[in-house]
């Protein structure tokens, strides 16, 4: 039995060192390299000080703006009777499902010069090239993580009991919005702003897609081009310095958040039976136009474009019928797109069935004092921007795996760990200690117990777990673009680069072949679910691998 | 004539017609006033529409139809909702609604700085209702620390704060046990009696209704049951519903006839019992009707007294001894009966003789 322990947290402790800190060590090592001069030579550099201002002012306009309209959208929806709120939250979370690469080239074919808006209506966004586009992309994918983390701060903390008391107490709308429902809804706006502001800095799609036209660069865009560009050994250096200082800002935003958060004490929900509907009302109705207008200026129009581009036969020829082809779909495939195509199936496969395995694992044998620290620096490794992992693993593993599939494999698991070890943590808890002792006195072996009792619950939680890992992993480009090497490009560094050339039909089209699938599943679980009424939960994490 | 009498005051609530709810109504058609400084108990099991009622009389909700009317004031009905802060009302909740991030001070003290009180003025008359509730070593608590009882005792200066015109209480004893039951229904009633103000007080339990109210409706299905003073619910419910609701009772089924006026013979086997009977409808209707025997209407034979007149038949199955009084569960020839009688048991399981004080005949729904 000691034995067994023993072994289990050697292997726990084996992958946390494979995964987190060998990439975060072989960084620091090669940014330390030149000694401090180094280190403030790197950031001190133009193109770095710029990069760095770049990428906080992005991150601390999206938190601003996300959380400002997504905490408005859900005190807005969310008070209203459970039936008429499945709408606008699928509206609010969709675009969630989009790659963010996707979104962008949607954007700028929507909004753009020579754009669908211009061809209509001769509008384009001013912009859209450059910081104002970047941020409202990135809003996009905020906004609904603000909403969500309300969503689910309202069900946890805010019994409408507590609102009703305090006008009851004299209290009127507004002054129970200020003095009760946002000081009770603290904690998880603090929460969604730390998530919003580190997803923002992370993002890498957005900013390459928008931003590098117009010469505007951020932290990740800058170590791409970095390690594209040049290869002398200093630019090298001054990109690990670049890839540890966003590390640094990352922890800078969610370690004293952490801290704080943990010292809280936790309040068990009571419940109060909602209010009997009523009849819509002129409120409801403009809340929905709101929610409506939202959702297509964000995702409808621009997906609409790449749909109508991905069937044009040329750049320039109006989306009408007579121009319309298939060309560019078999134009995209052709070459080594169909191949890219299937190797992403399949790592994201093998991501989608280790990443659970192994956060059950660790979710299953941390017990006692290690479940905290294990569980943050899971978390830990999932925070860490996408390029700076990257840098870490090509500079840890780079010797023996430069060149296979193997390494953007390791940094799939070391990202999407989190979201294996999550759920299935979750589970456990939820577990009551009673029940391996009811099957215990019922007759069972410890083996049989865990098997017939604990792990039924797990298994929901891991295959919800598999489902997500798998899309996140499809649609990761910022590792891929820096980890792949010829014959291991991945489907969505295959469309980039495809973007790259200026193939815009072709790669729309492939645009189109990397978010169909997805959205297809997504809007029949969501119909599905609507038909059989609202869920039980609410979704309460659904992150956006940045 | 008109020029010696003052006008009467207007009551504290009225509701005239009123229905909330869409689809299914929650409320149809409620016709309810409360006198000032009248308690009005609302009992009903879930589901019956106490706290729709609350709730619309508080303002959360608007009226599908109808109107509610506050000391006079039309507060809710066509086109008009007047918004809950403004209707002088403190309420008490079920789940206590004590807002986690206030202490006891803060939370006693909201009412008094939404009236427009400086921050140290609220404090201070927020440490005073402490001081007068004897709550005042809880001032600087946060609910989260703080037990059932006490939390629901800070709900309930926090209701006092406000000094409305009208409390609302929802089921405030829900979640305490009997103790802290009895000790908030005191601190409840020694309020009403200071500051006269009326109350409407929805429970599900009818031993609390009846205990404090001056007057109880029931609700059933979101409709007015019976509006009527706490003994007359209890000896003479307008239907079946009713009776249950407000308090143990057997229904017995046997040959009835009349006897005189508001008398009726019962025919238990050989045996017969006339006894007084209240009824809802005129003897010639009462057609097998349902007759209702609550437990302290009927009482068993004293074994040690030879003159004791009792001689229905029966048989005990089961004595359940409840400190002040025992339960004692019959069966006899006319249904299974329930008798209470104060004391230890003094009586085993075995064939008795009982005999019956009086009687509430019912038509059979």
């Amino acid at each position: 039995m000691r034995a067994a322990v023993a072994a289990a947290a050697l292997l726990v402790a084996a992958l946390i060192a494979v995964l987190v800190v060998v990439p975060l060590e072989s960084l620091a090592r090669i940014a330390a390299a030149d000694g401090l001069t180094g280190i403030g030579r790197a950031l001190t550099a133009p193109g770095s000080r710029v990069a760095i201002e770049h990428t906080v002012a992005v991150a601390a306009a999206v938190t601003v703006c996300a959380v400002t309209a997504g905490t408005a959208l859900a005190l807005a929806v969310e008070r209203r009777p459970a039936r008429s709120r499945m709408l606008p939250r699928l509206l609010i979370a969709g675009p969630l499902v989009i790659p963010e690469f996707v979104l962008g080239f949607a954007w700028s074919q929507a909004y753009g010069p020579a754009g669908l808006s211009e061809h209509l209506t001769g509008l384009t966004m001013p912009g859209l090239f450059g910081p104002a586009g970047i941020i409202a992309v990135l809003t996009v994918y905020g906004l609904p993580l603000a909403y969500l983390a309300v969503t689910a701060g309202l069900a946890a903390r805010a019994d409408p009991a507590l609102e009703r008391a305090a006008r009851a107490a004299g209290a009127s709308g507004w002054t129970t919005l200020r003095t009760v429902t946002l000081p009770l809804l603290r904690i998880p706006l603090l929460g969604a702003a730390a998530l919003v502001f580190v997803t923002a800095a992370g993002s890498f799609a957005v900013p390459q897609v928008l931003g590098t036209p117009a010469g505007f660069g951020t932290m990740s865009t800058l170590i791409y081009s970095d390690l594209a560009l040049s290869a002398g050994p200093a630019a090298f250096t001054e990109l690990t310095v670049l890839a540890l200082a966003l590390v640094v800002l990352v922890l800078l935003a969610l370690g004293p958040l952490d801290l704080w958060l943990a010292r809280l004490p936790r309040a068990a929900r009571p419940q109060t039976p909602p209010a009997p509907p009523t009849q819509r009302t002129r409120t409801d109705r403009a809340v929905m136009a709101i929610v409506w207008a939202y959702a297509l200026v964000a995702a409808g129009i621009p997906m609409l474009t790449l749909i109508l581009t991905a069937l044009t036969r040329g750049p320039g020829l109006a989306p009408v019928p007579a121009n319309w082809t298939l060309a560019n779909f078999s134009s995209g495939l052709d070459g080594g797109a169909a191949i890219a195509l299937a190797r992403s199936a399949g790592l994201a496969l093998a991501a989608a069935v280790l990443a659970p395995a192994l956060g059950a694992l660790v979710a299953g044998l941390a017990r006692g004092r290690w479940r905290g620290p294990l569980a943050t620096v899971v978390t830990l490794a999932y925070a860490l921007p996408g390029s700076a992992l990257a840098v870490g693993i090509i500079i840890g593993y780079g010797r023996w795996l430069d060149g296979s599939a193997l390494i953007i494999l390791t940094a799939y698991l070391a990202k999407f760990w989190v979201f294996g070890h999550r759920p299935a943590q979750a589970a456990l808890d939820r577990l009551p200690p009673g029940l391996t002792r009811a099957a215990r006195l019922s007759g069972a072996r410890p083996g049989t117990a865990a098997r017939t009792v604990v792990l039924p619950p797990l298994t929901v939680a891991a295959a919800t777990a598999a489902a997500l890992v798998f899309v996140l992993a499809f649609h990761e480009l910022t590792m891929s673009t820096i980890l792949y090497g010829p014959g291991t490009e991945t489907f969505a560094v295959v469309i980039m680069n495809q973007q790259d050339l200026g193939g815009v039909g072709a790669t729309a089209a492939l645009a189109l072949v990397l978010t169909a699938p997805v959205v297809i599943v997504a809007a029949l679980t969501a119909w599905l679910t609507r038909r059989t009424g609202p869920s039980a939960r609410t979704p309460v994490f659904i992150p956006n691998g940045p | 004539m008109a020029a010696t009498t003052t006008p009467p005051l207007p009551d504290a609530v009225a509701c005239a017609g009123l229905s909330v709810g869409y689809g299914r109504p929650a409320l149809a058609g409620l016709n309810l006033a409360v006198a000032p400084g009248e308690t009005l108990a609302l009992l009903g099991a879930s589901g019956s529409g106490k706290t729709t009622l609350l709730n619309a009389i508080a303002g959360f909700v608007a009226p599908l139809a109808g109107q509610i009317w506050l000391a006079g004031q039309l507060a809710s009905g066509p086109g008009r909702l007047v918004p809950p802060e403004r209707r002088r009302i403190g309420m008490v909740f079920q789940d206590y609604a004590l807002w986690p991030h206030l202490s006891v001070v803060d939370t006693v003290a909201y009412p008094l700085r939404r009236a427009g009180a400086s921050k140290t003025a609220a404090h201070r008359g927020a440490r005073d209702i402490l001081e007068q509730m004897s709550l005042g070593p809880l001032a600087e608590r946060r609910p989260g620390q703080l037990s059932g009882g006490e939390q629901q005792r800070v709900g309930l200066a926090r209701a006092l704060a406000g000094a409305p015109a009208l409390y609302l209480f929802d089921e405030p004893t829900a979640h305490l046990d009997a103790t802290l039951r009895a000790q908030i229904l005191d601190e409840v009633a020694r309020r009403r009696a200071a500051d006269g103000a009326a109350a409407v007080y929805a429970t599900h339990d009818a031993t609390e209704a009846l205990a404090i109210a001056d007057r109880v409706a029931v609700l059933h299905s979101g409709r007015l049951a019976q509006l009527a003073p706490p003994a007359d619910v209890y000896a003479a419910p307008a239907d079946l519903t009713v009776a249950r609701l407000t308090g143990p009772v057997s229904v017995l089924t046997a040959p009835l006839t009349p006897a005189g006026p508001h008398h009726y013979t019962l025919h238990v086997a050989e045996a017969r019992a006339t006894v007084p009977a209240t009824t809802i409808t005129s003897p010639a209707d009462t057609t097998d009707p349902a007759i209702l025997v609550r437990p302290d209407w009927a009482c068993l034979a004293d074994p040690a007294d030879p003159a004791d007149s009792a001689d229905l038949p029966g048989t005990i199955t089961e004595v359940r001894f409840r400190g002040p009084h025992t339960d004692y569960h019959l069966t006899t020839p006319a249904g299974p009966l329930l008798i209470r009688d104060p004391g230890p048991p003094r009586a085993a399981p075995g064939p008795v003789r009982w005999s019956l004080l009086r009687l509430r005949l019912l038509p059979r729904a």
